[in-house]
């Protein structure tokens, strides 16, 4: 090693000395610039807004985004069940407890007043036909005075208003309060704040009101988004976790306090940065996009570890503070920013996917990893030419380096030909495993109810409740009519709409269906004294006229150019989903009717199967794109065919292996879990690079693979090692997060950084050997 | 005479609705789409049920018809020529049945049900009505034409206002043929493999004595000058009895050749009329109004189920009484002693037709379909 200290006395490339000359200047700046990003990052907004989780260039969504004035009245609605724990709802204290939570929720702002709806309020009728015609009124007797005679004056009302199964449970055990919500302030014209919706109804209505006797149960859109809010605040307090794990680590690896901490202040302030970037840019944060600061911060971490390794290594040899950082940036800043450069290549082929999280995320990682550049190539050996390593960390350094570790040893041995081809046959093992288990690998969410949520979320069991208790799906896939103006409810139309609702009804998967078609068939049979067998379309257009008379609002839209067929399924399972596409498809290849189109689709089933079609077809262009990508980098790197292997083929066994993980554990392939495949392998492939560096520099010294091996280890290979496990660590907090889909998130990404670590460790070494013998060289 | 004008109608008739069937070939339509097979046919919307010797028969929406084999408890959907809304079935043999729906369809098995081909749809009873009335328009015409002058005056007002009212019939028949067939059939009896009465909205009445090869209007055999529904039949032996909105209530004692109007309980709808294995005719209708007679429709007597929902539908049960069947689920077994046992299905559908099996199982079928029931053993008493 004596050799190098010659070298020493260069100036070094232009880059070094552009940043070692002008020390002072460039803290300034960091400092300054840092502040400023600060006071940025303070203001970045949580976002989570439905326009964004979803493809909006696909055809489905563009038709719903045609009519989504007109459909708005249909999905935004808050369902509040009220329940007696104790029995029957109709007792004295029950209903004056309905009433009081009917009225509070009457005075909520985003409340739509007029079409609230509960047993309490006037809207809510019974009617019946008798000789002379319709008699009705509100289902709360006039003469209402909480006495038995009210109550039973009550329950023989609702039997007749057919609310059973709607606003009363189908067990008379608890009722129901439907809100609609006005999605903007008619009079400031502001959008609803889902946050401080969801909050109101928690204060004012669930903590105010449940008791032992009375349970509330919320379930809604606005309900979800504002628990996914609740639940992303709380994942802010894992970064906290993170942070800590990391510093114990870190110093369990140098056991220096002073560069512990400059990495992870250089780290830090990759984060302020990069969310003070995502806001200067006018981009928010949301609950997909959160990973990405846990990322910046375990990239961040990593690349400083190798600076301080190097950094300690320089000590050791006798240079001085200024010197050794010196150094240390002349040795790492090459492969560091071919990694960083991979990595950021990796995030940016997410930018294929047309979900715009998907390419916020992308965007955001790709900044955070372009800031981390400035952070910890930059930042850093600038920090650590002042700070130095303590006496400690030195000395702990030199002893490290001259004893063989136990774990690099065994790691040593897999360049040997018995240990390479026993790893290649596990490898083989596993990734066959991961081949079988990955042909079960669905599309889309698999679970019951809110899937952003665990199902054992209270939102899940809640709307297990109502889903249990009231006749109502809420997997709704809706299909829209559209006709010329004023043609929704002409006969023809209608008819066709009938056959088709006929047609999707005995389609695999839906409950039931409904559309004004329904309101012209129970017209019809209300109209003729509640004689079923009227229960049908007429062609006379006068009769079906005052048959939809009744129509309820979003069933047609106002100038009657759109009819919403509303499909209520059993699930939104993907095989569910495309069942019912195909269904439609095939309706509208059976009859064409003029005037009439058909549409797909909105309701949240029908964005999620336009969603799981672009994830699908997304999926093995991303996959292509990124393994593209990566083969490139690795050729112009080292310009071989068979190192390109050697560090490519263990990140493809992660990649199969993650999806058998995937399908094992019941991770559909989704919004969420699409980009963790492509981070990973964008990351993954750093590890390759830094020990293949390190092999082909041994190799090209004409040293025996085994030496070169273990000269890569002892260099870059323990950094590695300890890379993998500050990025799993990083991610792995993120498995307790109460949102399901960040929860499938942390387990994917902790299993690739863990296993590509190994693949790299183990399986570069054993390919190598493996080529070693099959060909005369190895580049 | 007026036998040469039904076959020429009858062959216009043919010859118009091939036409209208190929102008159909391009958009959809009810009456000539064939039923959909459905896997879930049972849960349409069914509105009758008739049973023959070997298996159970029930209508519905979308053209469904499935049937039971009696000895089976699966139901098989019928190949259906039509998907109109069906209201009513009945067979004259095992083998031998109609069914008939909305937009003027009448649908005719030969094999108990499982097959079905389309004997009249609405287009063709339009054109029905168009020959009828000019036929009658014609006729009445001579007959002004014929009179003298020692003819009375009173037999001219007669003729003229048969005459006006004739035109202005024809007027509505041919505005129908634009407008398309909006009349709904609600009712079918068979009387035997050749005789068959349908009824229907607004007083239609038709009868075919070849088996449904040809059709005659009879809306003016009865009573009827407002054109009230027509919504149910009855045949015991050679006596008919129909009766509809408003309280109508005809009796038949030729087989349906003359027809006479009773005096009626109620001046409500009635759903449906049965005569018991007693003889005794029962009427039931809207908002549980239920009627009985012990002589032959001379006097009735009113039964309360003690609330006001509308029953739809009456059976003989097998160990004497009858069973009766309306909205709101409800059901119903009046004994043979007069006794009353009330039940309700829990679903609350509305059940329009009701069968019981040899085991004493009912079968309903109505809003949500085909339903089942226990035979309701005892229950709420109410009055009588």
């Amino acid at each position: 090693m004596s050799q190098q200290i010659p070298q020493t006395m260069d100036k070094g490339v232009f880059l070094e000395r552009l940043i070692f000359k002008f020390r002072p200047f460039w803290v300034l700046l960091f400092v300054i610039v840092t502040g400023f990003l600060a006071w940025q990052a303070s203001q970045v907004r949580p976002e989570a807004s439905l326009a964004k989780m979803i493809p909006t260039n696909h055809e489905f969504i563009q038709n719903y985004f045609d009519y989504r004035d007109d459909l708005a009245s249909l999905g935004n609605v808050v369902r509040i069940a009220v329940e007696n724990t104790e029995g029957s709802i109709f007792t004295a204290e029950f209903q004056k407890t309905l009433q009081e939570i009917t009225d509070e929720v009457h005075a909520i702002p985003g409340v739509d007043r007029a079409r609230l709806k509960s047993i309490w309020t006037p809207n809510v009728r019974w009617s019946e036909v008798t000789e002379e015609g319709f008699v009705g009124g509100p289902v709360i007797p006039d003469s209402w005075d909480a006495s038995q005679a009210s109550l039973d004056q009550l329950r023989a009302n609702v039997l007749r208003s057919g609310e059973v199964g709607n606003l009363v449970a189908n067990n008379f055990q608890s009722a129901l309060i439907y809100v609609p919500l006005i999605e903007t302030n008619p009079e400031t014209g502001a959008a609803l704040d889902y946050k401080s919706f969801s909050e109101e109804l928690e204060t004012r209505i669930r903590d105010k009101y449940q008791s032992d006797t009375v349970k509330v149960h919320i379930t809604g859109f606005a309900k979800v988004i504002g628990d996914l809010i609740d639940g992303a605040m709380q994942v802010g307090t894992f970064f906290l976790l993170a942070i800590i794990i990391t510093l114990v680590m870190l110093f369990a690896y140098s056991r220096c306090w002073r560069s512990s901490f400059a990495v992870l202040l250089c780290s830090i302030i990759a984060v302020v940065w990069q969310l003070g970037i995502i806001n200067l840019i006018g981009s928010g944060i949301n609950p997909y996009s959160m990973l990405v600061p846990f990322l910046v911060f375990a990239i961040g971490v990593s690349h400083g570890v190798q600076i301080i390794n190097a950094m300690s290594a320089n000590r050791v040899e006798g240079h001085d503070k200024v010197m050794s950082a010196r150094l240390a940036f002349r040795a790492l800043y090459v492969a560091g920013l071919t990694a960083l450069i991979s990595d950021a290549i990796g995030f940016t082929t997410l930018m294929v996917i047309d979900i715009a999280v998907i390419q916020d995320l992308a965007i955001a990682a790709s900044i955070g990893v372009a800031v981390v550049v400035l952070t910890n190539l930059g930042l850093l050996p600038i920090l650590m030419s002042y700070t130095g390593i303590s006496e400690r960390g030195r000395k702990y350094s030199e002893k490290v380096r001259n004893q063989d570790h136990p774990v690099l040893t065994m790691f040593e041995r897999f360049s040997e030909p018995k240990w390479a081809y026993s790893a290649l046959v596990v490898a083989l093992v596993g990734l066959s495993w991961g081949l079988w288990q990955g042909q079960n690998m669905k599309i889309g969410d698999l679970d019951a109810g809110a899937p952003e949520l665990r199902p054992d979320s209270r939102y899940n069991l809640d709307n297990k409740f109502i889903v249990d208790n009231y006749s109502s799906s809420t997997d709704i896939f809706v299909v829209m009519a559209a006709t010329e103006p004023s043609q929704c409810i002409a006969y023809d139309n209608l008819e066709v709409m009938d056959r088709f609702s006929w047609h999707m009804q005995n389609t695999p998967g839906v409950q039931d269906v409904k559309s004004v078609v329904y309101v012209a068939k129970m017209g019809g049979y209300g109209l003729n004294e509640g004689n079923l067998k009227w229960f049908s379309l007429n062609r006379n257009q006068y009769v079906l006229n005052a048959n939809t008379n009744r129509t309820p609002p979003g069933l047609i839209n106002p100038d009657c150019s759109m009819a919403p067929i509303i499909i209520y399924l059993n699930d939104h399972k993907a095989e569910t989903l495309k069942t019912v596409v195909n269904a439609v498809d095939s309706f509208n290849a059976e009859f064409q009717q003029e005037g009439l189109d058909l549409l797909m689709a909105a309701g949240n089933s029908g964005i999620e199967a336009a969603t799981n079609s672009v994830i699908e077809k997304a999926q093995y262009k991303m996959l292509l794109w990124v393994y593209g990508v990566v083969i490139v980098l690795v050729f112009i790197t080292f310009r071989s065919l068979r190192t390109v292997a050697c560090i490519v083929l263990p990140l493809a066994l992660t990649t199969i292996m993650s999806q058998g993980l995937m399908a094992m554990l019941g991770i559909g392939v989704k919004v969420a879990t699409l980009p963790v495949i492509a981070l990973g392998v964008g990351i993954g492939v750093d590890y390759g690079i830094y020990i293949y560096a390190k092999i082909k520099e041994g190799l090209d010294r004409g040293m025996h693979l085994n030496e070169c091996y273990k000269y890569a280890l002892d260099n870059t290979g323990k950094a590695v090692g300890f890379t993998g496990l500050t990025l799993a660590i990083g991610v792995a907090t993120w498995i307790f997060s109460p949102i399901k889909f960040q929860a499938d998130m942390g387990i994917l990404l902790t299993f690739m950084f863990l296993w590509n670590m190994l693949g790299a460790l183990i399986l570069i070494p054993a390919l190598a050997r493996m080529f070693a013998r099959f060909g005369k060289r190895i580049h | 005479m007026v036998r040469a004008t039904v076959c020429a109608s009858a062959a216009l008739l043919l010859s118009l609705s091939a036409t209208a069937q190929d102008a159909q070939v391009k958009d959809y339509d009810v009456i000539y789409a064939p039923a959909m097979t459905a896997p879930k046919a049972t849960q349409a919307v069914l509105t009758d049920i008739a049973a023959t010797e070997e298996r159970w028969v029930a209508v519905g929406d979308y053209g469904v018809i499935v049937t039971r084999e009696k000895a089976s408890q699966e139901w098989q959907q019928a190949e259906v020529p039509t998907s109109v809304f069906l209201t009513s079935v009945d067979f004259a043999t095992t083998n031998i049945g109609w069914a008939v729906g909305h937009h003027g369809v009448v649908l005719n098995t030969t094999d108990g049900g499982l097959t079905w081909t389309r004997q009249l749809d609405g287009f063709g009873y339009i054109d029905l009505q168009v020959a009828y009335y000019e036929e009658k328009v014609a006729t009445l015409e001579a007959q002004l034409d014929a009179l003298t002058e020692d003819d009375d005056a009173a037999t001219e007002d007669d003729l003229t206002f048969a005459l006006d009212d004739a035109l202005f019939q024809l007027d509505n028949a041919n505005f129908a043929k634009e407008e398309g067939p909006t009349k709904p059939f609600l009712d079918v009896v068979a009387l035997s493999a050749d005789e068959v009465f349908v009824s229907g909205a607004y007083g239609a009445l038709l009868y075919s004595n070849d088996g449904g090869a040809s059709w005659t209007i009879r809306d003016q055999a009865i009573e009827n000058p407002d054109g009230y529904h027509l919504n149910a039949f009855e045949a015991a032996g050679d006596t008919l009895y129909l009766t509809g909105e408003a309280g109508q209530l005809f009796r038949s004692l030729d087989r349906g050749a003359s027809w006479e109007t009773l005096d009626s309980p109620y001046y409500g709808s009635l759903f449906d009329v049965h005569v018991d294995a007693e003889q005794r005719l029962w009427l039931v209708g809207l908002r549980g109004n239920i009627f009985v007679s012990d002589d032959q429709g001379a006097s009735f007597s009113a039964i309360s189920l003690g609330d006001a929902v509308n029953i739809n539908s009456v059976i003989n049960a097998p160990t004497g009484g009858v069973y009766l069947a309306g909205n709101a689920g409800v059901v119903a077994f009046i004994d043979a002693a007069g006794q009353l046992h009330k039940d309700s299905h829990p679903s609350g559908a509305a059940v329009s037709a009701i069968a019981v099996t040899d085991a004493g199982e009912l079968i309903l079928v109505g809003q949500r379909g085909v339903l089942s029931l226990a035979q309701p053993q005892s229950g709420q008493k109410g009055e009588q």
